[in-house]
């Protein structure tokens, strides 16, 4: 007690006690962000003014820090340490592209549809895909996933670097790792040889092409022992998406799941961000190690079923990119002042130019070489079905005169981009806040 | 040690990643086991840690030297963003979590807790004066620092008045606070 008052600020002694024990409770619940709004407001006020209301808040958070002290200490990884000093590389200057005809064109067209697009728009039934063993393929790849999921979240063993239990997961029984290649690539196949417009053969497609690729590889790895903690941090946010797009593209296939997915709850690009930054991105025989730009504060999306759609449109660029850049490395951004009314996602990478000649050839939807994989042509086909729903007011014809995605050459880099409407009416910031204390 | 963390603020202020590597390296760890306490979660605690710097180098000006300590800025930052989180999943699973609340966090009297604390002789001081607080200041603490709940929440579910919610926290707070004034005389 008498180290608080040999601290105390002096010029309390001319204030009423109890003024100085309210002044100090105010200082503390500011501190914890537990102050009503209305009496923070005036308590940031008094701080403006008051140097004891100051000296009480610097107490308060001295407290705060004594009692973070107090907790057991944890290991926070050398992978954590290279994503945070990621934050200090530059960022790629995207103004130049942003310059390019292609883009005006886009700024001065770009429409936000009357009613916005709630998601899940491609969503057939688990009988549309046909055959009963692709659908019977289907449904075990989305179960092997349902039990995958708790084995690499945050509280698992695995989080802790225990790959034990995931590891036996993987290479035992049904529902383990290995089934799913032979799942993915017979279903994939089956789909790829249908009509293109089939929504059965879509919906499996974005269900097989576009985070199970990557997934698989994780997966792999953890199987031949060489996995590290940040690729069981992988394998966790590759699962749940790839979760959450088959409920997306199967309305019968988890209904009660899907909605959950469907409910109003805003997505921010602050998740796009984690979940990408520093991220290795593995589709079939490529790989790419994803740099991320700042991308900005605030919503992408109103629910989960359309961010699912989101996350599959970027996961089908990050694709597309993975297996042709030529340094091992490509940029994902998301720009929300590029374009009026919405956001522009680019993803971009430097790209010898036949590789830059094939991502074009897929675009334009031409066999150039006659090498390119059927399922690199369903990639860009999945982002264009994603932009006409996505812009519901927009016709095929009048996208094909004003793109609403598009490729790019400029300087040495392959451009990949979309555009998609801004979430109306809301405030920057998609999660729920605490007071911000000091800050 | 305020002036050397100051230092290496006024560097990364100026943009030199050299300092902010410093920053990590002397901070990280405890601003990770926070999170993690607070969160349960390895990759949340992460993505918290992640954006707390990412902020930081963004918007050094957040801090200034006015406002107290840097470390301790920087934990309160962390804290608040690992309850938000905490809340936030807390409305998506509107979970009955009494039991759970009281249960998650360690003893902090356990062995390995203090051994691993035993790093910093300030951490260790603090780990053992929290262990010897009363039950009851000790309970109201974790509620409220780090499980995020207001006076009042924490008054209904300890079945307690508001005035005796206060005091204990007060009571708990001033003895850390002695406990690390007397290890510093």
């Amino acid at each position: 007690m008498h180290a608080r008052f040999a601290n105390a600020p002096s010029s309390h002694k001319h204030k009423n006690l109890r003024f100085v024990d309210s002044l100090k409770q105010q200082a503390q619940d500011y501190a914890l962000g537990t102050l009503p709004k209305e009496d923070a407001i005036l308590f940031e006020a008094l701080l403006e003014k008051d140097e004891d209301a100051r000296n009480y808040l610097i107490e308060a958070q001295e407290d705060c820090a004594n009692l973070s002290m107090t907790v057991p200490s944890s290991d926070a990884g050398d992978d954590l340490r290279s994503r945070v000093m990621e934050s200090c590389r530059p960022k790629k200057d995207f103004n130049p592209f942003l310059d390019t005809a292609e883009i005006n064109r886009l700024q001065e067209n770009y429409l936000t549809p009357d009613q916005r697009y709630l998601g899940g728009g491609a969503s057939v039934d688990m009988g549309d895909v046909g055959e009963q063993k692709i659908q019977d393929d289907l449904f075990q790849v989305y179960e092997s996933l349902i039990e995958l999921f708790p084995l690499v979240s945050g509280d698992s063993t695995a989080a802790s670097g225990d790959f034990g239990s995931l590891g036996n997961w993987i290479g035992n029984g049904v529902g383990n790792g290995s089934l799913l290649s032979s799942h993915m690539k017979e279903a994939l196949s089956h789909s790829l040889s249908n009509d293109e417009k089939d929504p059965g053969s879509r919906s499996t497609q974005r269900s097989l092409l576009a985070a199970l690729p990557s997934l698989t590889f994780f997966i792999n790895r953890v199987r031949e022992n060489s996995a590290t903690l940040a690729d069981i941090r992988r394998i966790f946010y590759l699962c749940r998406d790839q979760l959450k797009i088959m409920r997306a593209s199967f309305g019968d296939l988890d209904p009660s799941r899907l909605a959950d997915d469907e409910k109003l709850r805003l997505h921010g690009a602050g998740l796009l961000r984690t979940k990408w930054w520093g991220a290795e991105h593995s589709y079939f025989s490529g790989n790419g190690n994803v740099r991320c730009g700042h991308f900005f504060d605030g919503p992408v999306t109103e629910r989960c079923v359309e961010f699912a759609e989101y996350d599959s449109n970027l996961y089908c660029l990050a694709n597309l990119l993975s297996s042709r850049t030529g340094n091992g490395e490509f940029h994902i951004e998301l720009l929300k002042d590029a374009i009026p009314g919405g956001v522009l996602a680019v993803a971009m990478a430097e790209t010898p130019l036949e590789s830059h000649d094939e991502i074009n050839s897929i675009v334009e939807g031409s066999q150039a070489n006659g090498k390119i994989p059927l399922r690199d042509f369903a990639l860009w086909k999945l982002i264009e079905d994603s932009m006409l729903r996505g812009h519901q007011d927009t016709g095929t014809d009048s996208m094909r005169d004003n793109p609403l995605h598009g490729c790019q050459r400029f300087e040495n880099g392959t451009y990949l981009w979309f555009a998609w409407p801004n979430v109306p009416n809301a405030q920057d910031g998609a999660e729920a806040e605490t007071g911000k204390p000091l800050q | 040690m305020p002036r050397i963390e100051n230092e290496i603020w006024s560097r990364i202020k100026e943009g030199d990643s050299a300092a902010f590597g410093e920053l990590y390296d002397g901070f990280a760890s405890a601003m990770f086991s926070l999170s993690l306490q607070i969160l349960n979660d390895r990759w949340e605690a992460e993505e918290v840690i992640q954006d707390v710097f990412a902020y930081l180098w963004r918007k050094p000006d957040a801090f200034s030297p006015e406002k107290g300590k840097f470390s301790s800025w920087l934990l309160v930052l962390t804290r608040n963003r690992s309850i938000d989180r905490y809340r936030s999943r807390k409305r998506r699973t509107d979970k009955a979590e009494n039991d759970e609340i009281l249960g998650s966090r360690s003893d902090p009297s356990q062995k390995d807790a203090s051994a691993e604390a035993t790093a910093s002789d300030e951490r260790a001081h603090l780990c053992e004066a929290f262990s010897e607080l009363p039950e009851e200041q000790r309970r109201v603490l974790e509620l409220s620092y780090f499980k995020g709940m207001n006076h009042m929440e924490i008054a209904e579910l300890l079945d307690l008045s508001l005035g005796t919610v206060k005091s204990r926290i007060r009571l708990g707070v001033e003895k850390l606070r002695y406990a690390l004034s007397s290890l510093r005389i």
